[in-house]
């Protein structure tokens, strides 16, 4: 596979990945600050622009806040403006895709650049996103052959995934909406059920460990470390070029969360946030360098 | 903004407006609100709530067909003084109700005293002698309560009706607030709401006190009729909320004296099973012996202490109508207080004078059956005909006990939306919930307001045509507020900047070779170029 295309299969799975984080955040916290008015808007806005590493100048209002971060199309951080960059990502490699997922994610681009800042509710343009973005991930799921291809999807949807659960956890819930934060943070990762079924309250403590270690949640960071690796491994079996930087990143980064387990110190999960969210860069720039990277192109001046 | 009295409201409390016509605390932002939308704004918002429940799937079931519980978009407020009152006079009756049960279950000492009579205890239909005897590991069996509340002309809240067997609606008080504040975000500008969220982590709480002692972690059970049942949906949305089981009669069998359910791990013993079906079902070897919805042998293991059934065997008998005219006197008996919430007045039809005066005034009395719930079998005799009325006569006179009467009282009104857009009073009632671990009666605020649609009504079950409220009480207390009513200071303590900056697509060779492209058609689509990133502080740095 040409390193051009499985530099464009790994930003698709990114961009999906982060279009479907940021939507869920958003429509939650919307809620959160409808419902749990104890926190000023402004300062509800800042916890979460800081957590997301935007500037926060303009915006104060939760309204804002959620209408800025649905729409800019020119910004990658937007829900928009993810699935834009995955649909242009997908017309590169478009003759690799199968007809169901490249339609599948034309549609949605379609779909949601023509009509979701006028959504009545932050609520109902989340559905939207979702229900397309569900759609997309059904076709790459069950029309896309388990090669190259798809390993890069899912490498970079992986990675993207830790990288969004640490910026959830960064907002800091627990400490700032200290009676509803908790649950609002696991419903903005869609792991509400999946945080009940293991018996536990869900306090701010309990609810972090559930996002980093619980190793059967999809969304919790060491799940998601896992599928990394398992992508990285797939890669190497079918001849990946890989010098073993990668390998040795990402093994890194999993088996810190998974020997980490059982410590129920608030501590150390913090330290794990901030480490494995610096293992998830070092593991892009890996990938990146073994496998993007090609001798710089040569440009003629005059 | 004014609501105006309908003939059928005449009299009635108007919650949201005062008499000099001002809206009431709490209500302010909803009028503007409310005006600002006008009748097309609403009914927009009015179809955006039928998708939302639609698609979540919020229903209950109404003669076999599953329809969303129609959810009203004007809030319902109750301030916080006058909720403080509601809620220690819900705490006390609760306590004297517990006393009650535990008495009459036992010693029978308020019987030997003639403070209850004796004949309305041992006639209820819902005084179950299997239950006799049978005390519960920590004592409780009221531990989910539903007191159902009215307003009368004068604004005074009075206990309609005690639900102490299997009260649902709860599931309903809490979608409410999720579906209002995505569908009507703007009215919770004005106003700090008590949230309603917590209610799932009371109940599982309650329900793991009430585990037999020796069992440091036990399991906790839902025990549902199945998906056939009106009240499924809350069922399935409390077991999902507590992280317990959702079971069925089937799934479940005893051995030893003790409660099993049937896994792919084999037999797992439960510990407490928070019930859902009636006592009639819940066991057939004591009860409807061909019941396939309960456990035969699961009275003898809770009599042998190795599970705890919530709510408790034969409550029914402390909310037999005929009983709660008696409720205060309860209060006096074991409390030595006066009910700080007042009845509604209620004739008992076993006694002769009482009963000639019913009949001969039937046309102003609700004539409601003693073990009736949702509304069935219900009378008001405004609104009955000769021939209706002539019917309740014979049929009360056939067994005096099995009904009371009421004189009927104007329920208070709620602006509500109806048909395309308009607003107009309609009549409300509220089923707050309290939830008892054994050591606190926690009341959740607020609670479930039903309304009556069709106008002039004053019945505002489900089962019969009724809607529900999101319904607010007003956070008051200790927080410091500033000018424009936001708690001050902010209780944040640590916010972090996430270490790493966003990664985006590097814009690369093959970006510049797209640029040159387009430039050469001499037009850029607006999204032609990959979206640059954000200046970048640790991670790739676009080129």
């Amino acid at each position: 596979m040409l390193s051009r295309l499985a530099e464009s299969f790994y930003w698709i799975g990114r961009y999906l990945e982060r279009a479907e984080a940021t939507s869920r955040l958003l429509a939650e916290h919307y809620h959160l600050t409808v419902e749990d008015r104890s926190v000023p808007d402004d300062v509800a806005s800042v916890v979460v622009l800081d957590a997301l590493s935007l500037p926060h100048d303009v915006v104060t209002t939760p309204t804002e806040l959620v209408r800025s971060l649905l729409g800019d199309i020119a910004n990658p951080s937007t829900v928009i403006g993810s699935v834009a960059a995955a649909r242009e990502n997908a017309r590169s490699v478009r003759d690799a895709l199968s007809g169901d997922v490249f339609e599948a994610l034309n549609g949605a681009h379609l779909t949601l650049t023509r009509g979701l800042t006028a959504a009545a509710s932050p609520g109902a343009s989340m559905f939207r996103v979702l229900e397309r973005l569900m759609v997309v991930n059904g076709a790459i799921e069950w029309t896309m052959p388990r090669d190259e291809g798809h390993f890069f999807l899912s490498l970079g949807r992986a990675l993207e995934r830790i990288d969004m659960t640490s910026r959830l956890l960064d907002v800091r819930h627990d400490l700032v909406w200290p009676d509803t934060g908790p649950v609002a943070a696991l419903r903005s990762a869609a792991g509400l059920s999946a945080f009940l079924r293991t018996g536990e309250a869900p306090t701010g403590d309990m609810v972090r460990e559930f996002l980093v270690l619980d190793p059967t949640f999809p969304r919790s960071m060491l799940h998601s470390a896992q599928r990394a690796e398992a992508a990285v491994r797939g890669l190497q079996t079918l001849g990946g070029v890989d010098d073993g930087e990668l390998v040795r990143e990402v093994g890194l980064m999993r088996s810190r969360l998974e020997f980490a387990g059982g410590s129920h110190d608030p501590a150390i999960i913090d330290q794990l946030v901030h480490d494995t969210q610096l293992s998830g860069v070092s593991t892009a720039a890996a990938v990146a360098a073994a496998y993007f990277r090609q001798a710089g192109t040569i440009v003629w001046s005059h | 903004m004014r609501t105006e009295a309908t003939p059928g409201s005449l009299g009635a409390y108007d919650e949201m407006v005062d008499d000099s016509g001002a809206p009431r605390a709490g209500m302010g932002t909803v009028a503007d609100v409310l005006t600002r939308l006008g009748a097309e704004g609403l009914s927009e918002r009015a179809r955006l709530r039928d998708a939302y429940l639609d698609r979540q799937g919020i229903t209950f079931s109404l003669s076999g067909r599953e329809r969303p519980l129609p959810l009203d978009l004007v809030p319902r407020v109750v301030g916080a003084e006058e909720w403080d009152r509601v809620e220690k006079g819900i705490v006390q009756r609760i306590k004297a109700l517990e006393m009650f049960l535990a008495d009459v279950y036992g010693p029978g000492e308020i019987l030997d005293e003639g403070v209850v009579p004796r004949r309305l205890v041992t006639t209820s239909n819902h005084y179950h002698r299997a239950a006799y005897g049978l005390v519960p590991p920590n004592g409780v069996r009221i531990a989910v309560a539903g007191i159902d509340l009215i307003r009368d002309e004068a604004g005074v809240f009075r206990v309609l009706e005690d639900n102490l067997r299997c009260p649902s609606g709860v599931s309903y008080v809490l979608e409410n607030r999720r579906t209002l504040a995505h569908v009507l975000p703007e009215v919770f500008a004005g106003a700090q709401v008590r949230p309603v969220a917590e209610y799932p982590e009371r109940l599982l709480d309650a329900l793991r006190a009430a585990a037999p002692s020796d069992v440091s972690d036990p399991t906790i059970a839902v025990l549902t009729p199945g998906v056939h049942n009106s009240a499924h949906f809350e069922h399935a949305f409390l077991a999902r909320r507590m992280g317990a089981e959702l079971v069925e009669g089937r799934d479940l069998f005893c051995r030893d004296d003790r409660l099993w359910m049937r896994t792919v791990r084999g037999a797992r013993p439960i510990h407490v099973v928070y019930r859902r079906i009636d006592d009639d079902f819940l066991d057939p070897v004591h009860f409807v012996p061909n019941s396939l919805l309960g456990v035969p042998g699961l009275l003898n293991a809770a009599r042998a202490g190795n599970v705890a059934i919530a709510n408790a065997v034969g409550n029914g008998v402390a909310d037999d109508k005929a009983i709660y005219p008696y409720v205060p006197a309860m209060i006096r008996y074991y409390l030595g207080e006066e009910a700080l919430l007042p009845n509604v007045d209620t004739y008992d039809l076993s006694d002769d004078d009482q009963r000639h005066h019913v009949i001969a005034n039937l046309a102003r009395m609700v004539v409601k059956p003693v073990d009736g719930s949702g509304g069935y079998g219900l009378v008001i005799g405004s609104s009955a005909t000769e021939e209706q009325l002539a019917e309740v006569a014979r049929t009360i006179e056939g067994d005096p006990r099995q009904w009371i009467a009421q004189p009927i009282v104007t329920l208070s009104t709620c602006p509500t939306v109806v048909k395309e857009g308009a607003v107009e009073p309609r009549h409300v009632d509220l089923r707050p919930f309290a939830v008892n671990d054994g050591d606190e009666i926690f009341v959740l605020p607020g609670g479930l307001t039903r309304v009556a649609l069709p106008k002039g009504s004053l019945v505002v079950n489900s089962s019969q045509g009724g809607g529900s409220k999101d319904t607010w009480v007003l956070d008051e207390g200790d927080r410091v507020v500033d000018d424009e009513g936001r708690p001050t200071p902010p209780r944040v303590t640590r916010v972090r900047r996430s270490a790493v900056a966003r990664q985006s697509a590097p814009v690369s060779a093959d970006e510049r070779l797209r640029q040159q492209e387009g430039q050469q058609q001499q037009t850029l689509q607006p999204y032609a170029a990959l979206p640059q990133g954000l200046p970048a502080d640790g991670g790739d740095a676009p080129c």
